[in-house]
């Protein structure tokens, strides 16, 4: 899976957890400034588990991977 | 003419989780002062013209009539539903008051946060204390049968588009104010009921430890608010960073509480084995917010802490986390959403009993919240400057205590409130001590 693919997933199920149209969520906005909470971060995390068979609620996931969704989707394709 | 209108012959059916609310009411209005009830507090760094502020409050109370309903049932399918009558006059009153200095304002902020709806038809009602300095405080007690404490924040900031658009009415148009009976889809509804029934039986193997409540009936509740400059929020995210991970502020501010009230019980030689504490979050699922403004859209999720761990906060903190991951994992707060639309058919007081079943008497060791985002977007209200923001809620009892965190323009607030009688003095200026330093502890380097 390339990183594109894994933005536009995580753009969708992001989009989802924050009811934001998909449209309006870019890929270098970062996380908190898309509204999104200690429980939407867990929403997120179990979206990622779900769409890419990756458990990261115990790995030392830091605010640089965090950074913005292309950042993240990185973190992921290195997982993959 | 209103312009918030009503599609469904002025019926908003209430939803599970505003029925479990209903009831929460009717069993305090039985044990305590009043019903389940909070008010939200803005404090004002200037003076506001308090005749000004009641003519535009009750021109924009009158074109919401849904401030002066009560719940019925329908006769026909006995579904519970706030019926909204066609018009009204009133529907926010206000009371005024006046301090010399706005220290001795929290008395009667307490006062207020006691003080008991005149009837079934009242619901919201503000308390304006005018004072001699450059400061003024202005409450809204709220009925949570109506709004939770996200909605009255937006209830405000409705007001104040409203006020900033010359009271024009249109402002209010796209408020929902009709819901679905929700008599659909009943499997779903009974799986849901099968997976929360599941959860509270692995929580309830232990009943809860709670401080024991005080004697006697009609008791008000205390609070004490500790406000936290930018300095200190600043410093307390970072300690939440460094502690729990990105984001993750509310795991830190549950650990620090729990810590907090741990050492509370030991200090007062009560055993500790474990607590349990429902955190209410937000399930709101519009960008819209005038979509869910009025009534209930919360469900929660439910911590168990033993004992073990209590004293070590980065072992509370992933407790709480792994909990948090797995509860949303397996859907429990959609779930118990869903599930409590099952509750409806029981009457309030038949379902306040039914509520402590679970956990042996007990519903909680305390209340936790967090609300981490603002729905007072504006920084002015009337043309003043906005200094802060913050909750009172009243509590259910048991437990008889809660603690409520929100954040207001980089600074954060924590409202603790308990019961009359629950804490000494002593014991609550030692809890705030407590929970101050473990909260905002500076981490020197080694």
């Amino acid at each position: 899976m390339t990183v594109n693919e894994i933005e536009e997933r995580l753009i969708h199920g992001i989009a989802s957890i924050t009811s934001r149209d998909k449209s309006s969520i870019a890929v270098d906005t970062p996380f908190h400034e898309l509204g999104i909470d200690s429980l939407g971060l867990v929403e997120v995390l179990v979206f990622i588990e779900k769409a890419f068979k990756l458990q990261l609620i115990e790995t030392d996931l830091t605010k640089k991977d965090f950074e913005t969704i292309h950042s993240l989707a990185g973190f992921i394709s290195k997982k993959l | 003419m209103s312009f918030a209108s009503s599609l469904s012959e002025n019926k908003y059916y209430l939803s599970g989780s505003d029925w479990v609310i209903s009831a929460l009411d009717y069993t305090m209005k039985k044990a305590t002062s009043s019903g389940n009830m909070s008010q939200v507090v803005f404090e004002l760094g200037c003076k506001i013209d308090r005749t000004l502020f009641e003519n535009h409050l009750r021109g924009f109370a009158e074109e919401l009539p849904v401030l002066c309903g009560k719940i019925a049932r329908n006769i026909y399918n006995l579904a519970p539903y706030w019926r909204i009558p066609k018009n009204t006059k009133g529907g926010a009153g206000i009371e005024a008051h006046h301090v010399k200095n706005p220290s001795k304002a929290m008395l009667l902020l307490e006062k207020s946060a006691n003080r008991r709806f005149k009837n079934e038809n009242e619901h919201v009602w503000f308390n304006f204390i005018s004072t001699d300095k450059q400061k003024t405080f202005l409450s809204m007690a709220f009925d949570h049968r109506l709004l939770d404490a996200r909605g009255a924040e937006m209830f405000l900031n409705l007001f104040q588009q409203y006020l900033a658009a010359g009271n024009n009415p249109r402002i209010l148009e796209g408020i929902r104010l009709s819901a679905p009976s929700g008599l659909s889809d009943w499997m779903r509804k009974f799986y849901a009921g099968r997976n929360v029934n599941r959860r509270f039986i692995a929580l309830s193997r232990m009943a809860p430890d709670g401080l024991p409540l005080p004697f006697g009936k009609g008791m008000g509740f205390k609070f004490k608010i500790i406000a936290f400059d930018t300095d200190k929020t600043k410093l307390i995210y970072d300690n939440a960073y460094r502690e729990a991970g990105y984001l993750m502020e509310m795991p830190y501010l549950l650990a620090v509480v729990i810590q907090g009230i741990s050492s509370l019980f030991k200090k007062r030689g009560l055993p500790v084995s474990n607590f349990l504490i429902p955190v209410s979050i937000d399930i709101r699922a519009c960008e819209d917010t005038k979509q869910e403004l009025f009534f209930n859209h919360v469900s929660y999720l439910f911590f168990q802490i033993n004992s073990d761990s209590m004293n070590n906060l980065k072992g509370t903190i992933n407790s709480i986390k792994q909990q948090m991951y797995e509860q949303v994992k397996a859907g429990f707060p959609k779930d118990l959403a869903e599930a409590s639309f099952l509750t409806r058919i029981a009457p309030r007081s038949v379902l306040g009993k039914l509520l402590r079943l679970p956990f042996k008497g007990k519903t909680a060791s305390f209340i936790f919240s967090h609300v981490g985002k603002n729905s007072y977007l504006s920084s002015e209200f009337m043309q003043g400057k906005v200094e802060n923001v913050f909750h009172m809620p009243r509590v259910p009892v048991p437990p008889g205590i809660g603690f409520f965190f929100n954040y207001f323009k980089g600074r954060l607030n924590l409202s603790i409130s308990y019961l009359e009688g629950l804490l000494q003095d002593e014991e609550v200026a030692g809890l705030e001590a407590d929970i101050k330093q473990r909260l905002a502890h500076v981490q020197h380097d080694e």
